[in-house]
């Protein structure tokens, strides 16, 4: 028998690795986008952004073990990964086309 | 070798500069000065540390490239505060003699 | 969590840093003997005990080297693995595109290049269709040297502290890389539990109880080497960021990156593809010479520390010159690229922008590709303090818990403590056996290298297993006299690697540090010699506690005799 303690502590590590990688993911794609879109060298965009992209992570991660409301950690995480991947992507295609 | 004498001018700028530091906090103070019935003069000590801090710091620009200066500053910084809280928990009478009596001030 | 954000940081800082301290505990020691990997190299592999050279001429001397570069037969078997059909006779392979690289400090140069293959792939968007080949050369007289033995140093310690050499699906580089996320957050977090930093920057009272004393130390080597701990962590994360970490530009914006190197290949003139038409190679000792002279205009006049050349043999061949960062914080650049047939210049790469000149200064700081020995000493010291800050972790987390548990019978405290004696003296011992080992095998036995890792993972698995079996004591909230045992065991380790490198090659201290000084190989004895000081000072101070421990168990037994009197 799993105890309610053990199940949230494990809700709160997943959502601090892994929703916030996919936060941080999105993150990324969106940003990379926006400086391409902007006339920023690829490149250029990348680099910036692996600066920051890590720091945004550590700051989700903190973030998901002070928060009150695992439902609107997970909203976050998952919603902000999912939106700016979406709109990234669509970015990219705009790009390209 | 003038760049070698720079980073040792570095060096013991920033062990004089932490042990500065360091002797401003009177639990520190206490520990070199014990039963003396003085008391740290912080605001001397203070100033006189962060000017060595500075110290430290240009002496490193004269030996490196600025980008590489930095490193060598911030990490003799670590190692300088390290052996200070060495010194003052194993031999903390070494620290007397970087001491004059213009840093004390009656309990 | 944990109603207040000190005891939810406080949460994140005690058990995430202690699932992820005994990786970080590798990361640090093994990132601290990186500093000194091509001189550990030396040490392990005698016959290439000479001096550090430049780059030699590629016309006279590597030239020549490279025509006897053979495929790697282990990426042969690999590449034949992805492709139809069988691959033609290794002896027949082109190469079609060839580096060397070797920096400040290495007398041996490291030569490579990928061999062309007719076949086609299996999976059409598979992209990488080439063999590899690999050698190490002796740059003064352009002889091959032997690369089956394993430098120790660049190629076992160093990946250790990156990869943990578990290469099975990268799992080595993910988990350092969660390690090094969990790292920054038990910095911030650290922080955070604790308001007095500045209080605490120089206590530390080793008088006080071992709790009270570790928490000191803890407390202290995470404070005062706070912006070395930080940068280290973080810099990990973004060198291997593009590749590894967050490879967005690799999956969901590869059209974006295609798309882009399509275009930059028509601004900067450097072929994408060979032409097909076969061309010799000019001078590339004048290429050499024309990219220091434009390196000197520039105000950094420097040497050679990256030079490939693509299409090799064919019309569209370009040599392409990077500057090797030994003066400053820097990475190889500045690159220039020349036509390879007619010798002229095709494009100078203009200075960095300002988002990668912090990148190369951020990168480069971790890298250290610059020539500065008081700053390489400098980052072992703050590698070795991030090393106390996670053992003494270690030590409060066992300290605060083990009176409870030995009360609760748990075992938690003992297999915790049974741990951290391997990941603390266990793992030095795995080094150092290492070393050892690399000394009693003979230097011709056959798949060396494969041996002495296995006596790194068999003395570090005995280390495990001698830690869980005397930990015991603990679990009754007494002290574990495995970590006494460990230590003497590193110093009289450390001494032998020391005489056994003395009896093997003649190269005693004496020899290395005064009449025929090779500070490579003094460096090695010398912090060998240090690590056995310190190894029997720990081990002498142990025997305060597990002697009252002895003495309180007799006095205990006693009672207990007297009780059934």
């Amino acid at each position: 028998m799993i105890s309610q303690a053990a199940l949230q502590t494990t809700n709160r590590v997943i959502a601090a690795i892994l929703g916030g990688y996919a936060f941080t993911w999105g993150f990324s794609v969106l940003g990379i986008a926006t400086m391409v879109a902007l006339g920023i060298d690829f490149h250029e965009a990348e680099t910036a952004i692996s600066l920051v992209a890590f720091l945004v992570f550590l700051g989700l991660f903190l973030w998901t073990f002070a928060a009150n409301s695992m439902i609107r950690v997970w909203l976050v995480l998952a919603g902000g990964a999912g939106v700016m991947m979406s709109v990234g992507l669509m970015l990219q295609n705009s790009l390209l086309s | 070798m003038t760049e070698a004498i720079w980073l040792v001018a570095a060096a013991m700028a920033a062990v004089l500069s932490m042990s500065w530091l360091a002797l401003a906090y009177e639990n520190h103070w206490q520990q070199v000065f014990p039963q003396t019935g003085t008391l740290p003069n912080r605001s001397r000590l203070k100033l006189t540390g962060w000017a060595f801090l500075l110290l430290s710091a240009v002496f490193c620009l004269n030996a490196d490239h600025p980008s590489m200066a930095v490193l060598v500053w911030v990490m003799l910084l670590t190692v300088a505060a390290f052996s200070v809280a060495m010194m003052l928990s194993h031999r903390p009478g070494l620290l007397k003699m970087i001491c004059p009596p213009l840093f004390a001030a009656r309990a | 969590m944990l109603n207040s954000l000190r005891m939810s940081m406080g949460w994140v800082h005690t058990w995430m840093g202690l699932v992820l301290g005994f990786v970080l505990m590798i990361c640090f020691f093994f990132g601290a003997l990186s500093v000194f990997d091509r001189e550990i190299d030396r040490w392990a592999i005698p016959d290439t005990r000479f001096e550090p050279q430049p780059m030699p001429s590629f016309d006279k001397v590597l030239k020549p080297v490279f025509e006897q570069l053979q495929p790697d037969p282990v990426d042969m078997a690999a590449t034949e693995r992805r492709v139809v059909g069988s691959l033609p006779d290794p002896e027949t392979l082109k190469l079609e595109s060839l580096f060397a690289y070797n920096t400040h400090r290495d007398p041996v140069l490291l030569i490579g290049g990928e061999f062309a293959i007719p076949n086609e792939p299996i999976d059409p968007a598979d992209d990488h269709q080439h063999v590899h080949g690999r050698a190490t050369v002796n740059p003064a007289t352009g002889e091959l040297l032997n690369d089956d033995a394993l430098k120790i140093g660049s190629d076992w310690f160093y990946p250790m502290h990156f990869s943990l050499n578990l290469n099975w699906m990268m799992l080595g580089y993910w988990i350092v890389g969660l390690a090094a996320l969990v790292m920054l957050a038990g910095l911030v977090s650290g922080v955070i539990i604790h308001r007095k930093i500045f209080r605490e920057f120089f206590t530390f009272r080793p008088w006080k109880n071992l709790f009270r004393s570790s928490l000191d130390l803890h407390n202290m080597t995470g404070v005062v080497a706070l912006p070395f701990h930080f940068f280290f962590a973080f810099t990990a994360l973004v060198i291997f960021a593009s590749n590894i970490y967050l490879p967005v530009t690799h999956t969901t914006l590869k059209p974006l990156h295609e798309h882009h190197e399509m275009l930059e290949a028509a601004r900067t003139g450097l072929p994408h593809e060979p032409s097909g038409v076969a061309a010799p190679l000019a001078s590339v000792d004048a290429m050499v010479a024309e990219a220091k002279r434009r390196w000197a205009e520039r105000d950094m006049a420097g040497d050679v520390g990256f030079l490939t050349i693509n299409h090799l043999g064919d019309e569209n061949a370009y040599v392409s010159i990077y500057r090797a960062g030994s003066d400053r914080v820097a990475l190889v650049g500045e690159g220039i690229h020349f036509d390879a047939s007619t010798g002229e210049v095709i494009r100078e790469e203009p200075p960095r922008s300002v988002v990668s000149s912090i990148d190369e200064f951020l990168t480069g700081l971790h890298l250290q590709h610059f020539e500065h020995w008081m700053l390489r000493w400098l980052y072992v010291f703050g590698g070795l303090l991030g090393a106390i800050c996670i053992a003494t972790g270690f030590v409060l987390f066992v300290e605060k818990r083990k009176a409870r548990h030995a009360r609760n019978g748990s075992q938690g405290s003992r297999i915790v403590d049974a741990l951290a004696v391997t990941t603390v003296t266990g793992m030095v011992l795995a080094a150092v056996g290492m070393l050892v080992a690399n000394r009693l095998l003979p230097a011709d036995l056959a798949g060396k290298g494969q041996w002495e890792q296995t006596a790194f993972w068999s003395v570090w698995g005995l280390a495990f297993l001698h830690a869980a079996l005397r930990s015991s004591p603990v679990a009754k909230a007494r002290h574990n006299p495995a970590w006494r045992e460990q230590s003497l065991l590193v110093g009289l380790m450390s001494l032998s690697a020391v005489g056994l490198n003395w009896v093997t090659t003649g190269d005693h201290l004496i020899k290395t540090v005064f009449t025929d000084t090779y500070w490579a190989v003094a460096g090695v004895d010398l912090s060998l010699i240090v690590t056995a000081l310190v190894a029997f000072y720990a081990a002498a101070k142990l025997r305060a506690p597990v002697a009252a421990q002895q003495k309180e168990q007799a006095v205990s037994r006693n009672k207990q005799v007297n009780a059934y009197d």
